[in-house]
């Protein structure tokens, strides 16, 4: 069974952010302004971002609001109505309730009858997973079609309160804690949907799932973006080791955390995996018409990239195309929020026929992901 | 890199385009053979961060007496290092003299980095005595006996395999472990000499290698021996690290 992607849909809470108005929403930690901020804009190069949180640290919209959002637009613009909606699969890397999943959540607000539902767990690569066992589930033929949401609401974990709270923690202690500030400047809020139908809509482009595949490399290397522990080697604690929560955040156990000397394997494995592709005959890079992908192109400047491009292997940077400068790094709602763009921009020149080469790294413990859609016309 | 820095995150000066190789184009095998030492590479890489002694660096725990075990333990490697590519170029008849050229200058440029090495080792608190009187661990034997053994065949194009993992370790140890090493031990450049000149004239050698891959990877059989004689390099140099020799003699 051939499977579709016939509708998306996005949404991205409040104001695009500047990049100098971002601290004014996260909050000055003790009131002193970050001395890392500006290094790390101008290293990832966002422009504008959007936030659920307001100046107070108040949340705007909840994880579950923001999901069903962008889940409605995605249904009001298909061409089926939602009762043929058999499937509801729901990713985000923290939904709003640590238990139950995410997708009982939003199956409520969206108001579907006794559908199957999926909530999958994990940080960027949670939405290719829901994705996949999406697609799986339609490839048996056992549903007509499927919704996939994923939604991230990572503000919460980053504004000033949870830093100040961090009294006994690695942040407190050193005069700049990089680990626990990368991705304080990193990442914003915001949601995508996909809907999945075992035929094309009949106007306007679909988009066809080819294959989408995952390679994990957890086996071999440390963990590079977590929350959950202190962030010490000696320390093998996690945060409901604690003898209370409160203990846990002193700690700075709650503090989202990346390990930016180990990044650096993110890109390798991922031109592993590109590789292993090619080289099993499932990707051919010379096919590839537009290349969305989750980092930015100029993390990939370096030397594996020429590599890469020396080996016949390369993609040209003007088959590149992302939207993550205007509307942020969403963590695992970024694919879907740059598919729903990608169909509507003029920036990029989409046809029938075209091949579409997605790829969603996760830096967690190094998940690196891929699929390949194929642009058809109803 | 320090913790105030992001070259990681592509911060740093260098962008593609400013190291972008000039004009080379391999040829369609040697392209393809390029692509699987890439995977070899990237797997042997990673693998290296399950190595008991390596993986301190990647979290932190490394300290300046694993420094001088790392030390002992590969000064075997490096020695017989010039041997096993010396007569790798006399093993090239006269069909292959510019790549005999080619080895024969890349040996004379690194047959004594072992003195590098040594001090390195003295600098880290060790004793000369202590390091010239080891001998070559079990994973230093197995490597050093396959590379003797291939290279003393006729022309051992395969050995291109070699170089690939062997370099590419040389600039991983000067680009990622040198000033991690030295950031977390407190050791000072003096002790990780032999790391940081191996990313010297890096960008020469990669061409220096292209060229060669080019001339010599012409058929379906030079890209399988290549290759194979890569992932045997990268897993007996693993097979080096793993077999740490962790006493003094």
């Amino acid at each position: 069974m051939t499977v579709y992607i016939t509708s998306t849909g996005a949404f991205l809470p409040g104001p695009a952010i500047p990049v100098e108005q971002v601290e004014n929403i996260l909050g000055a930690v003790h009131g002193k302004p970050s001395s890392l901020r500006v290094q790390i804009q101008k290293a990832n190069k966002i422009q504008t971002r959007h936030y659920a949180i307001d100046e107070q640290q108040q949340t705007t919209h909840s994880n579950t609001e923001m999901a069903t959002t962008a889940a409605e637009q995605c249904l009001d613009r298909a061409f089926i109505h939602r009762e043929k909606v058999g499937m509801l699969a729901v990713a985000s890397t923290q939904g709003d309730l640590p238990a139950p999943g995410m997708a009982s959540m939003v199956q409520a607000e969206l108001e579907l009858p006794e559908i199957e539902i999926l909530t999958t767990h994990g940080i960027c690569s949670s939405s290719i997973m829901a994705l996949k066992a999406a697609w799986n589930s339609l490839r048996l033929e056992e549903h007509e079609a499927a919704l996939v949401v994923s939604s991230e609401l990572a503000s919460r974990l980053l504004k000033k309160q949870r830093y100040e709270a961090a009294t006994t923690s690695t942040f407190a202690a050193k005069r700049i804690d990089f680990s626990t500030e990368f991705l304080r400047w990193m990442l914003s809020d915001g949601a995508g949907a996909l809907l999945l139908q075992n035929k094309p809509a009949p106007k306007g482009f679909s988009l066809r799932i080819d294959w989408i595949r995952g390679f994990s490399h957890a086996h071999a290397l440390p963990t590079c973006m977590s929350v959950g522990s202190a962030g010490r080697p000696e320390d093998t604690r996690t945060w409901q080791d604690y003898d209370t929560y409160a203990e846990a955040e002193q700690d700075g156990a709650l503090l989202l955390r990346q390990d930016v000397r180990l990044l650096d394997n993110l890109m390798r494995m991922g031109v592993d995996g590109y590789l292993r592709l090619v080289e099993e005959g499932v990707s051919k890079p010379s096919e590839v018409d537009h290349f969305l992908c989750h980092y930015s192109s100029h993390h990939f400047k370096n030397k594996i990239l020429e590599m890469l491009d020396t080996a016949g292997a390369g993609i040209p940077e003007e088959r590149w195309w992302t939207n993550l400068y205007s509307r942020g790094n969403t963590g695992a709602a970024s694919l879907f929020i740059m598919l729903d763009e990608f169909l509507r921009t003029d920036e990029v020149s989409v046809k029938e026929g075209d091949r579409v080469l997605c790829f969603v790294p996760e830096s967690g413990r190094f998940n690196t992901t891929y699929l390949q859609l194929t642009v058809v016309n109803g | 890199m320090n913790d105030g820095e992001i070259s990681i995150e592509g911060g740093g000066t260098t962008t593609a385009q400013e190291n972008v190789p000039e004009g080379i184009v391999l040829n369609s095998h040697a392209q393809i053979c390029l692509q699987q030492l890439l995977r070899v590479w990237l797997g042997f890489e990673r693998d290296l961060s399950k190595v008991p002694l390596l993986r301190r660096i990647d979290l932190g725990t490394y300290t300046a007496e694993d420094h001088q075990i790392f030390l002992r333990n590969i000064r075997q490697q490096v020695i017989e290092g010039s041997r096993w590519i010396a007569r790798t170029a006399s093993s090239f008849d006269r069909d292959y003299s510019e790549i005999r050229s080619s080895i024969i200058s890349h040996a004379v440029d690194e047959h004594r980095d072992y003195e590098m090495l040594e001090k390195d080792y003295v600098a880290s608190g060790g004793q000369l005595e202590d390091i010239l009187n080891m001998e070559r661990n079990i994973g230093s034997e197995a490597l050093h006996g396959f590379l003797m053994h291939r290279s003393s065949l006729p022309n051992p194009i395969d050995l291109l395999g070699a170089m690939w993992i062997i370099e590419g370790l040389g600039e991983k140890m000067a680009n990622s472990w040198a000033e991690r090493i030295q950031e977390i031990t407190g050791l000072s450049e003096d002790s990780t000499r032999f790391m940081t000149y191996h990313g010297h004239n890096d960008s020469e050698h990669m061409q220096r290698f292209y060229a060669i891959l080019d001339s010599v990877c012409i058929d379906e059989k030079a890209i399988k021996s290549i290759v194979k004689t890569s992932k045997v390099v990268a897993r007996l140099y693993r097979l080096q690290l793993e077999e740490i020799e962790y006493d003094l003699k």
